[in-house]
């Protein structure tokens, strides 16, 4: 199968800083990729520069188009997503308001509202609510929602159940899994049961480059994640 | 005096708070949501005052240099935002230094090109009608009318529109908006040329009632960034509220005192105002409303 998503020698940095060299993986329809590493590794860095907005050398190929050096907006347009750890709502704005901006251009905006609300309930129950005065776990929900209502070809999610009460995960789990069966998806994540749960492969990054990779069951299994991650 | 105050005087008061919103508008996209200390601003309204002079020299139809000042200042206004403006967004200081770069060079353009003379721009609906006994003047009611108008437009615009929507989002958060398939540079660019059209249309719009110089702008300058910082920097509400009362004060206290002493007065009340403003926002948060300072 073809991959979604091919990253090649990929380095990126911010100024004179630079944090990821080399780094090269690709994933496939189906796959979820785990990003892990320690604190400061450049996990977030490698999401923000395959998201097109920070500069990067090296090669990133979209469905087999090459999407090296399009802004962030083109990015999105072609079918890559972004779930961002924080910082993921527009104060002022409704959950309405997101969820079309999420939409637009890509589906009729009632039957995005309608696909959000399925996924999460409680966000059809407050599309008229400001999205800041969401709880931490609906802002996930609405975060999430925004990139899985678009039917998106790459899904980057960075640490989607971390701050989350574990009822919460509960939820953002199944519908992360339903929800991506056909995309390739990124996911940066430091906890392990969060990984298992969703993630085939895993690459661990550790000073700007991958240092191991393998599939997350067998890397669990022989302990490397628990010893690299120094958990 | 009370009743020689209305409604004549009544009226004039009405006309300097519309004119103190109108300046105003304008430097609520450029300033109030892109937060460029746009010192430029006064410049853009010099701009459409003297496209209205141009059209009127060439053609003898101020009507349509009217229509003309906001495109010369929209375009100028996007000119400037592509050209120097965008690279310096996360760099005030020096914005605050290339706006202002940009001012004294348009000044010193006009003064070349039109020389430093006073110049007349005519109205064009002269006369006046009598209401209560007092002559009211056609064109001031239209300033006043254009700029309620306008105001609602704007607000809708805002509020409506997929572009309003999708500004909202990148003044919030731009790089967000970004990921979320917004071209962002494409919305501050818009928003700054459709802030420098509106401030030449103001232009256009008080050259008749003013002497044109190529000074004109400053006379506005800074009670645009007093409406706009008391308003509440990115409120159009607040700024309409404040036009209102530094307006209407200035022209109140116009009756009674010289206008320097007025002006001196207005201040006073603008650096109360800055003050005070913030008490009145952690009032209403404690109150539980919404703070100042949303978008529209």
């Amino acid at each position: 199968m073809t991959p979604l998503l091919e990253v090649d020698n990929l380095a990126t940095g911010y100024g004179q800083s630079k944090v990821l060299r080399g780094v090269s993986f690709s994933v496939k329809p189906g796959e979820v990729a785990c990003i892990m590493g320690r604190n400061g590794a450049g996990k977030t860095t490698l999401l923000r520069a395959l998201m097109g907005v920070l500069a990067k050398t090296g090669s990133v190929r979209l469905a087999g188009e090459d999407i090296t050096h399009w802004a962030g907006h083109r990015v999105n347009a072609a079918g890559m997503v972004w779930v961002p750890q924080e910082d993921s709502v527009f104060s002022g704005l409704t959950v309405r308001n997101h969820l079309t901006i999420a939409v637009h251009g890509r589906r009729e905006e009632e039957e995005g509202l309608e696909a959000a609300g399925a996924l999460f309930p409680v966000l059809g129950e407050r599309l008229e609510q400001e999205a800041q005065t969401l709880s931490g776990g609906e802002r996930k929900m609405l975060a999430l929602a925004q990139a899985l209502i678009v039917r998106p070809k790459v899904v980057l999610m960075d640490e989607p159940t971390e701050g989350v009460a574990p009822v919460v995960v509960e939820q953002l789990i199944p519908a992360i899994a339903a929800s991506t069966k056909e995309s390739a998806v990124v996911l940066v994540e430091q906890n392990i049961d969060t990984a298992l749960a969703l993630g085939q492969n895993a690459y661990l990054l550790e000073q700007g480059s991958i240092a191991v990779s393998g599939t997350v069951r067998d890397l669990h299994d022989r302990g490397v994640l628990e010893q690299r991650l120094a958990l | 005096m009370i009743l020689g105050f209305l409604p004549v005087d009544s009226f004039n008061v009405i006309v300097l708070a519309a004119v103190f919103v109108l300046v105003a508008t304008g430097l609520h996209f450029t300033f109030g949501m892109l937060n460029v200390v746009n010192l430029v601003h006064g410049e853009l309204i010099l701009i459409g005052a003297y496209t209205t002079l141009q059209v009127q020299r060439t053609t003898g139809n101020v009507l349509l240099g009217m229509a003309l000042a906001p495109l010369a200042a929209g375009i100028v206004g996007v000119a400037m935002e592509r050209g120097v403006l965008r690279f310096l967004y996360d760099r005030p200081l020096d914005s605050l230094l290339a706006t202002f770069g940009l001012s004294v060079i348009i000044r010193q353009v006009v003064q070349f090109v039109f020389s430093p003379n006073p110049q007349i721009v005519r109205s064009p609906i002269g006369g006046s009608f009598l209401l209560g006994g007092f002559n009211i003047p056609w064109w001031r009611l239209i300033i006043v009318l254009v700029t309620s108008v306008l105001l609602v437009g704007v607000i809708q615009f805002l509020q409506r529109s997929r572009f309003g929507l999708h500004a909202r989002a990148t003044v919030a958060n731009p790089l967000l908006a970004e990921t979320m398939g917004i071209n962002s540079g494409a919305m501050r660019a818009g928003l700054f040329a459709l802030g420098s059209a509106i401030a030449g249309l103001a232009g256009a719009m008080l050259a008749p009632i003013s002497t044109l110089n190529p000074q004109f702008g400053l006379l506005f300058l800074v009670n645009s960034f007093l409406v706009v910082i008391i308003g509440g920097k990115g409120s159009l509400r607040g700024l309409v509220v404040a036009g209102i009362v530094l307006g209407g004060t200035l022209a109140a206290l116009q009756f009674v005192m010289s206008t320097v002493m007025a002006q001196i007065l207005i201040l006073a009340i603008a650096i109360i105002g800055v003050r005070v403003r913030p008490l009145l926002g952690l009032l209403r948060e404690w109150r539980g409303r919404r703070p100042l300072g949303s978008a529209v």
